[in-house]
């Protein structure tokens, strides 16, 4: 016994310092994973009122250039209703038709923390269950793809954002149709890497890269980025460098799009399976 | 006693407060952070016992970890610098040892000592925390890349507010 005290007298600070470091990588790999975002989602609350102070003082120095932003999409959106205006005219559907039922719906929310420099960046946004977002939703900005929400609390949400080593998603070429895996190589915050595309199809720099919609995440047909560089690392895939066409530096205002058709798909792809 | 419980607690709000407020946006090529709390663990008296380092650095990894969302990570990072503290300080012990009482600071033992020792120290940390992050070794030298590189962002801010907080 006494030997057993001496013992432990001796070691006592390693091994107060196997306990702690125990109890911060047992955090570690409980808190950060994908999907488990319990913990971070649970005390993030704390600091989350500083966060927002000064999100609120860096939004206050970015007005000018955010307003520029939404005048450029005003003028958009407005040039395609004056093109749906003149189609409207010759089509003819009743409000009941189930052909156009709406399949997505389009929260606004802002960014109030947000990171392009670790490995595994998140963002968190301002609207939460209270607001109708749940886990799973896809989150644009204007110019293309953000993120998928990872974990939400009554008014915020925490969303994975591209550029994050588990950030996985379907995309395309928009000119040829040919789809792959799109996903974030840890390097740089401009760009990605799309893989499985195939070496025998024609790929050119400049290309658009969009979503596919496969994932019941992210709507058909939303911007990605263009292609940078491709190289032929000596398999069967193309190994296609992608620009991202979302700023992440200066990501501000996003969109949150819920698929309302989302629980029908799932449930019919998951009893063929 | 609690004189200088109340100058540390201030120089910890302090500390945390640059990191999570400046350092934390200020951003080189998007890829290097500087992780200047570590500061704090070094600041700490000469002569404190290891099990009250230890805890103090759990608690101030802890409290970064809470600001940036990555429950653990810097914790254990911080952990790591601060049971490694004591063997960096024996290990480059002026000729004479420590004067009791005293802080390791460059007032007192030069700028080629608290370089070192803040090297040391901080390359520990920074090697921990960014192998952590990734968790994996695929990409072992990028990844060594942005430990160095972030290293010395850190050290050099380190120093100046080692100086900075000479002048007050």
């Amino acid at each position: 016994m006494r030997n057993l005290l001496n013992l432990l007298a001796r070691y006592n600070n390693l091994i107060i310092f196997l306990l702690l470091e125990g109890i911060a990588l047992y955090l570690l790999s409980t808190g950060n994973n994908y999907h488990n975002t319990r913990v971070v989602k649970g005390v993030r609350g704390i600091t989350r009122g500083v966060e927002q102070k000064v999100s609120s003082i860096r939004s206050y120095f970015r007005l000018r250039e955010i307003n520029q932003e939404l005048a450029a999409e005003n003028t958009e959106l407005k040039s395609t209703l004056e093109s749906m205006k003149n189609k409207g005219e010759q089509l003819f559907f009743s409000v009941t038709d189930t052909v156009y039922k709406q399949q997505y719906t389009y929260t606004t929310a802002k960014v109030i923390d947000n990171s392009v420099n670790k490995q595994k960046n998140f963002f968190t946004i301002d609207k939460g269950e209270k607001h109708g977002l749940s886990v799973d939703m896809a989150v644009i900005s204007d110019d293309g793809i953000a993120g998928v929400i990872v974990g939400c609390s009554k008014n915020y949400s925490v969303a994975m954002s591209i550029l994050n080593l588990d950030f996985r998603i379907s995309a395309r070429i928009k000119s040829n149709g040919y789809f792959g895996s799109l996903n974030w190589d840890g390097l740089s915050f401009k760009h990605a890497v799309l893989n499985e595309i195939p070496q025998h199809v024609v790929v050119n720099i400049g290309d658009t890269i969009e979503t596919t919609g496969y994932s019941s995440v992210f709507p058909e047909g939303i911007m990605i980025g263009t292609i940078s560089n491709y190289e032929n690392p000596g398999g069967d895939f193309y190994l296609i460098n992608v620009l991202l066409n979302t700023d992440f530096k200066k990501l501000h205002y996003v969109n949150v799009i819920g698929n309302m058709l989302k629980a029908e798909q799932l449930e019919l792809e998951k009893s063929f399976q | 006693m609690i004189n200088s419980i109340l100058r540390y607690s201030l120089i910890f709000i302090i500390l945390i407060l640059l990191q999570v407020l400046l350092f934390n946006n200020i951003e080189f090529s998007g890829y290097v952070n500087p992780w200047i709390y570590v500061m704090f663990i070094l600041l700490l008296p000469c002569e404190i016992s290891a099990w009250l380092l230890l805890i103090i650095a759990f608690f101030t990894g802890l409290t970064i970890d809470l600001f940036c969302g990555s429950i653990g990570m810097h914790t254990s990072a911080t952990v790591i610098a601060g049971f490694v503290r004591p063997y960096v300080m024996r290990l480059i012990s002026p000729r004479d040892g420590y004067e009791p009482g005293s802080d390791p600071s460059i007032a007192i033992y030069g700028f080629k000592w608290y370089l070192i020792y803040t090297l040391i120290v901080v390359l520990i940390h920074h090697t921990a925390l960014f192998f952590l992050e990734v968790f994996r070794f695929t990409g072992f030298f990028r990844t060594l890349l942005r430990v160095i590189l972030s290293s010395l962002f850190s050290i050099t801010f380190i120093v100046l507010l080692e100086y900075a907080r000479k002048r007050k």
